[in-house]
């Protein structure tokens, strides 16, 4: 099985959008979301030598994601590609996975109701075309392979080139998406787009702290109950006529 | 009309009284009625099987993932089971909106469900006589009953409560309304009234299919009759009630004989 990555030379992006625009008119995303965005890092250097960089935010597809575990429904998982997908049909809403996510790479798609993020353009990929917003980038900045295939751009650039994931100590769950360029301005991108620690939305809290083990108890007990009044009935038979 | 010979408590029936009693049987269900309870049986049956494995994420799955695959396999796949569960719940709110508006006047008027299920000084005294008996802590007789029983009054109120909010938390994440915050909660909602009904739903079956003294009510639910033995010791203001109703009936008929007598 493929185990598929992204890389993206930050140092050939010029921050033009045209991955942005790609992604959004191939999946119809809706107006003011969007599942690849291109903010700008900052600059760096001492006036008048300065120069800027920009950041590619997308789906990381982690090695261990916080959010398929978040999901209520199982509608999130992670494929055996090693991508992590969404099956719509399964997906009722609840934006748990959307507060698990380090990375913000997900959202409430408001016209289905239903969570939505990058997925490595599956259905593409399914057709044998690369991920739109890899065809489109002019610079060619965003690279696209399998980890496990040693020929690949990406195992060359991720193994041999000391591409890096953007991490913290607190937050590692393995991002797939990583990151080239000049080491200043990835250590500013990776300070300002650093993962934060996974929410777990306030219901997903009370379901595990309190309704699963009320109904657990209440049901729990219940049945006991019907045990202690079974088993006496057992013991005490039954009789053949009303007294 | 002459209510003196109907007691106006139990009192204790001779071997030819009790005889006839067992052989008589008292309409308690109409046909309507056991049909709906079946179906709603089986919904519950239905949407409780899927429902558990639906329940996939780590944090909240109540069920082993055997059991999830389980049934995922059963039904082809997850989408397939959420397609069940979803289908089969909304039928399930059509058909109980279809009782609750042609049925309002029979079964759900304020005043017939004051005497079927409105609880007072002796319900409370059963549930706890019923409750020392059950544990063979006393040697006290059960208070007189209406129609239903404390319990299946108590049970009533679980269902009627919890009913609308299993109704409407599903209808909320079937078609993902009112935003994530809604939804989240809509989930814990669901999950908690279900429990609760099904610890009630758990009695209920017991009693009803497994202890023996409720025996003539299960299959009251298939026949819609019960004998008259068992509402006389078991629902005895009911009993009465039916009694009287039957006295007035059958005074009609006295008078259409004297009317034919004459003419």
């Amino acid at each position: 099985m493929a185990r598929y990555a992204m890389v993206i030379k930050t140092e050939r992006c010029v921050g033009c959008q045209s991955c942005t625009v790609a992604c959004k008119s191939e999946w119809s995303v809706p107006n003011g979301f969007a599942r690849t965005r291109v903010p700008e890092a900052g600059t760096r250097g001492t006036f008048p030598v300065l120069s800027t960089s920009f950041h590619v935010k997308q789906c990381n597809h982690c090695d261990r994601p916080t959010c398929v575990p978040a999901c209520p429904s199982g509608a999130t998982y992670q494929a055996e590609d090693g991508t992590v997908r969404i099956d719509r049909a399964l997906c009722i809403g609840c934006g748990a996975c959307v507060a698990a996510c380090p990375y913000g790479a997900r959202y409430i798609d408001p016209i289905a109701g239903k969570a939505d993020k990058c997925d490595f353009c599956a259905p593409r990929r399914e057709q044998g075309l690369a991920p739109a917003c890899v065809l489109t980038c002019p610079a060619e900045a965003k690279i696209f392979g399998d980890l496990e295939d040693p020929s690949s751009d990406v195992y060359r650039l991720v193994y041999h080139e000391g591409a890096r994931r953007i991490e913290t100590a607190q937050v590692s769950i393995g991002p797939n998406v990583y990151y080239t360029g000049r080491a200043d301005h990835l250590e500013l991108q990776a300070a300002s787009f650093a993962p934060v620690l996974p929410r777990t939305i306030a219901a997903g809290v009370v379901w595990s702290a309190f309704a699963k083990k009320l109904v657990m108890l209440v049901v729990g007990a219940s049945f006991a109950g019907q045990a202690i009044a079974f088993f006496r009935q057992l013991a005490v038979g039954e009789k053949r006529f009303e007294d | 009309m002459n209510t003196q010979l109907i007691p106006s408590h139990p009192v204790l029936l001779t071997v030819e009284e009790a005889t006839a009693m067992e052989q008589q049987t008292i309409k308690k269900h109409d046909v309507a009625i056991i049909l709906l309870h079946w179906f709603n049986a089986s919904v519950w049956l239905i949407e409780l099987i899927s429902g558990l494995a639906l329940i996939v994420g780590a944090a909240y799955r109540v069920m082993p993932l055997w059991y999830v695959t389980m049934i995922d396999s059963a039904l082809g796949s997850r989408a397939n089971v959420l397609r069940v569960h979803v289908a089969i719940g909304l039928t399930w709110i059509i058909v109980f909106l279809v009782y609750g508006i042609f049925g309002y006047r029979n079964y759900l008027r304020r005043e017939v469900l004051i005497n079927e299920v409105g609880l007072d000084r002796d319900d409370f005294q059963w549930l706890r006589i019923r409750l020392l008996l059950l544990l063979g802590r006393t040697r006290e007789s059960l208070p007189e009953q209406g129609a239903y029983n404390a319990g299946q009054k108590l049970f009533a109120f679980l269902v009627y409560s919890a009913l609308p909010v299993i109704a409407f938390t599903g209808v909320i994440m079937s078609f993902h309304l009112f935003g994530t915050l809604v939804v989240g909660w809509a989930m814990v909602l669901h999950f908690v009234a279900v429990g609760m009904v099904v610890s009630g739903l758990m009695v209920h079956a017991y009693m009803g299919a497994v202890f023996p003294e409720e025996r003539p009510a299960f299959f009251s639910m298939i026949t819609g009759k019960v004998n008259e033995l068992f509402a006389y010791k078991h629902h005895f203001k009911w009993w009465r009630q039916t009694k009287i109703e039957q006295r007035k009936w059958q005074e009609e008929f006295q008078n259409n004989d004297a009317d034919r007598a004459r003419h």
